[in-house]
């Protein structure tokens, strides 16, 4: 599954990082590697730039570049948060149903 | 053991980390401090005196990495490597030190004498997170120093430890990290290669080896000049192939994961956070800022709230400096017998000046704006809200920060560019800003605006001038985009920073000094330019039209009319006759030249000064329409130009639209022309983008006037 699929409020891990070398460059070197828990925060208004949030870490990147990032599905938004009960509910705009 | 006198001093650091601040409270220096990523480009060098030695201290740019990745990442490793500064201060950002540490481990890999300095230590204390300072130092091998620079806390002991460095008396434990059993193996046997190449004698080997086995561009580029390379080649291929067989990845993704697995294991041993925790502040602002449906209206609103404060709260304070200057004028002028010098001083200097500082108060409202938006940390989010709008013309979510910085001043504009990595970016934003209306530009606007539109109407007319540069300017940097720069952009992965109050003496320093900078400006660049001006509207002069004069003045004298109506028509006799003079003046034939290529916009000679000489900085052509166009109004205030604009055949409400667009596009001050020179590498490009921005400033124009006349 890529980060790009990924909804609103989603939690997954990180399997992959397989963008241009560029990007993948700036990726790890802020952390975000292979085995790194994230978190879908938002999308922005426009629908395009995603923000996505690790290791208190608040990133954002587009789209385009989230299509490189393999990810394990760990919790969807759906189910009722296991640990993140502190988490405040996330507002659901970005799902696509 | 005693050490030198001097010490030199880097700071490193991830942006946000506080190193600007850190550098600010070290020196006491004050210099830019911001919340977007990688606001400190430039080197910022200040020093301090501690125990009677003088500590240079060099602020580097802020990077997350030492990877050649971007220019702040290649600025600070080459400072390191080729200035070797006594000891490198890695500024870390306590709350968030798991990431900070990235950059210290690969500054522990690079062998420097080290010092962390735990920054921002009072928000570690309010989040309750507790980090074992002894521990951590032991895994390091470099001390840690706590700091806040908020508070001004640690910063002598931070210069204690500098010292203590630099004289040697701690000791650095160097090496402390090892990679996994494969990358260790080819690392020291590259390491081995190396250290037995004559012509890397004095490098450091085994970090070569590392950023070799990193894929490092800059490593490559240094090894294959080399014999040994050969040999080394050979060693990378094998150490490739091995890690793709046995993790299936390359040894640049391993030593990044290794580097983090190092963190992890000492943020595990020496970090404890508070379980339970909450949402922050920042979170709680950015549902709403970034929220779907509002974020883009709060944009808006914050941009245009911006310009607002500009222009409303700016105006009163305008027009008294404008009656201030209009005191000293009428004070002025019985004092000065000499005609000539009265000239100068009142017509030239105090009208061509003053018009110019008048609009002190606007350009310092709007830099406290700016300021305060990008200490905030909103200038970010402002990238992430406005990214697919800029990336649909071809540009990045960050090009959006100089463009709007534009609106202050090209020239910081243009070196704030240099936060894009791709050059094609970093061209189509550069080509773009100088349609950012600039402040310069301010003054002409508010005094056409003011003078030919009713207060409400002005306020919406100046907007649409700002609109209308955008839009061209967007439309510049997609047209280049799709054609002559159509190469790839820059990915947008950016950092969104804590929402954090900008210091209320950073901001007032900010503000202070684009003053200061706006008045040197008006008191040399402007000043010379408009006695330059004043010359020229002056020579030469001709005794023909003085004989005339004198001649109808006499006849009027002798005429045995009204005293009143004789005053009356003498006036308007030598106000002609100043006209006439002007006309005859080297400014009136040069404005006479060009007058068959701008009459189609509706510029007459006169507003055809105003533009060739503001050339010399935008602000000019205020100053100049306020020299030449007084000179033939005698009798009225120098500094009321407004009315005597009003009462000019010249001007219209048609003609103030068309020279406030013409404005707008035309052509660069010479500053900022240097300055893009500088930032795109030749003039061809320059040169051409000058033509460009001519031709699409008078084609704006013509229509702007056209339309004005059809529909006012």
């Amino acid at each position: 599954m890529k980060l790009s699929e990924l909804h609103v409020g989603d939690r997954a891990e990180v399997t992959s990082v397989g963008t241009e070398p560029l990007v993948r460059r700036r990726l790890m070197d802020l952390g975000l590697i292979r085995g790194t828990d994230l978190k879908v925060l938002r999308v922005a208004p426009l629908g395009d730039p995603m923000e996505i949030v690790y290791k208190g870490l608040y990133l954002t990147l587009r789209r385009s570049e989230a299509d490189g990032i393999g990810v394990k599905l760990l919790d969807a938004e759906v189910l009722p948060p296991v640990k993140e009960g502190r988490q405040r509910h996330r507002t659901r705009f970005g799902r696509a149903s | 053991m005693t050490g030198r006198s001097e010490v030199t001093v880097a700071l490193t650091g991830n942006p946000n980390a506080g190193k600007s601040s850190l550098f600010n409270a070290l020196t006491g220096a004050h210099q830019r401090v911001g919340n977007f990523p990688g606001v400190t480009i430039e080197k910022h060098e200040g020093y301090v005196d501690f125990q009677g030695r003088r500590i240079t201290v060099v602020d580097l740019p802020g990077t997350y990495s030492l990877t050649p990745f971007s220019p702040e990442e290649i600025v600070t490793r080459r400072y390191i490597i080729d200035e070797k500064p006594d000891v490198v201060v890695n500024v870390v950002e306590g709350a968030n030190l798991e990431r900070n540490l990235l950059l210290t481990v690969q500054l522990m890999e690079m062998e420097v004498e080290l010092l962390v300095a735990l920054n921002m230590i009072d928000e570690v204390e309010e989040k309750g997170i507790s980090i074992d300072v002894k521990q951590l130092q032991k895994l390091l091998g470099s001390h840690i120093v706590p700091t806040s620079a908020r508070q001004k806390r640690g910063i002598e002991l931070l210069l204690d430890h500098i010292l203590r460095v630099a004289d040697g008396r701690i000791e650095i434990v160097k090496n402390k990290l090892t990679f996994s059993p494969e990358v260790e193996q080819a690392v020291e046997k590259i390491t081995g290669l190396l250290s037995h190449e004559r012509g890397l004698e004095g490098a450091n080997h085994r970090w070569l080896a590392i950023k070799l086995l990193e894929n490092d561009r800059e490593a490559y580029q240094l090894v294959q000049r080399h014999p040994v390379w050969v040999k080394v080649e050979l060693a990378l291929q094998a150490a490739i192939t091995e890690c793709e067989r046995l993790h299936r990845t390359d040894p640049e993704v391993l030593i990044t994961e290794d580097r983090h697995a190092f963190i992890r294991g000492a943020m595990q041993e020496c970090v404890s956070q508070p379980h339970a925790e909450k949402a922050t502040v920042t979170d709680y602002i950015d549902t709403v800022v970034l929220n779907r449906v509002l974020g883009l209206p709060i944009f808006l609103t914050v941009v245009w709230g911006i310009f607002q404060m500009t222009f409303s709260l700016g105006a009163p304070l305008t027009q008294g400096l404008e009656y201030l200057f209009g005191l000293a004028g009428h004070a002025l002028e019985p004092l000065l017998p000499d005609p000539l010098l009265k000239s100068i001083l009142v017509d030239g200097v105090l009208a061509g000046v003053g018009g110019v500082v008048v609009f002190l108060p606007n350009i310092v409202l709007l830099f406290i704006g700016l300021s305060f938006l990008e200490a905030s940390g909103y200038m970010a989010r402002a990238a992430f809200v406005i990214d697919k709008v800029m990336h649909r013309f071809g540009l990045h979510g960050k090009s959006f920060i100089p463009m709007v910085t534009g609106f202050g001043c090209s020239i910081p504009a243009i070196m704030a560019t240099r936060t894009l990595k791709s050059r094609s970016d970093r061209l189509a934003t550069i080509m773009a800003i100088p349609f950012m209306s600039c402040g310069a530009k301010l003054p002409l606007y508010v005094l056409l605006a003011g003078a030919f539109f009713p207060p409400a109407t002005a306020a919406n007319v100046m907007f649409g001038i700002y609109l209308l540069g955008i839009a061209v300017g967007l439309w510049t940097a997609w047209m280049l985009k799709s054609t002559v720069l159509k190469s790839d952009s820059e990915p947008f992965v950016m950092e969104l920073p804590p929402y954090r109050w900008p210091t209320l003496a950073s901001v007032v320093f900010q503000a202070r000094m684009k003053a200061v900078m706006y008045l040197k400006k008006a008191g040399t660049l402007i000043l010379m330019a408009v006695i330059l001006v004043w010359a020229a509207s002056n020579f030469p002069h001709s005794r023909e039209i003085d004989a005339r004069l004198a001649l109808e003045k006499a006849h009027i004298e002798a005429s045995g009319e009204a005293p009143e109506r004789r005053s009356a028509e003498l006036a308007e006799v030598s106000a002609r006759a100043q006209s006439s003079q002007l006309e005859y003046s080297v400014a009136g034939r040069c404005g006479k030249i060009l007058e068959p290529i701008i009459r189609p916009l509706g510029f007459d000679w006169r507003i055809g000064i105003a533009l060739v000489t503001g050339l010399a900085a935008k602000e000019v052509v205020v100053s100049t329409l306020g020299t030449i166009v007084s000179i033939g109004h005698t009798g009225q205030a120098v500094t009321d130009l407004s009315s005597i604009l009003r009462s000019d055949p010249g001007f219209s409400q048609a003609t103030a639209l068309s020279l406030m667009v013409f404005v707008l596009l035309y052509i660069p001050c010479v500053a900022s022309i240097g300055v893009m020179k500088k930032e795109v590498g030749s003039w061809q490009p320059v040169f051409v983008y000058t033509g460009y921005v001519l031709l699409v400033a008078w084609v704006a124009s013509f229509v702007t006037y056209r339309l004005a006349l059809l529909m006012l």
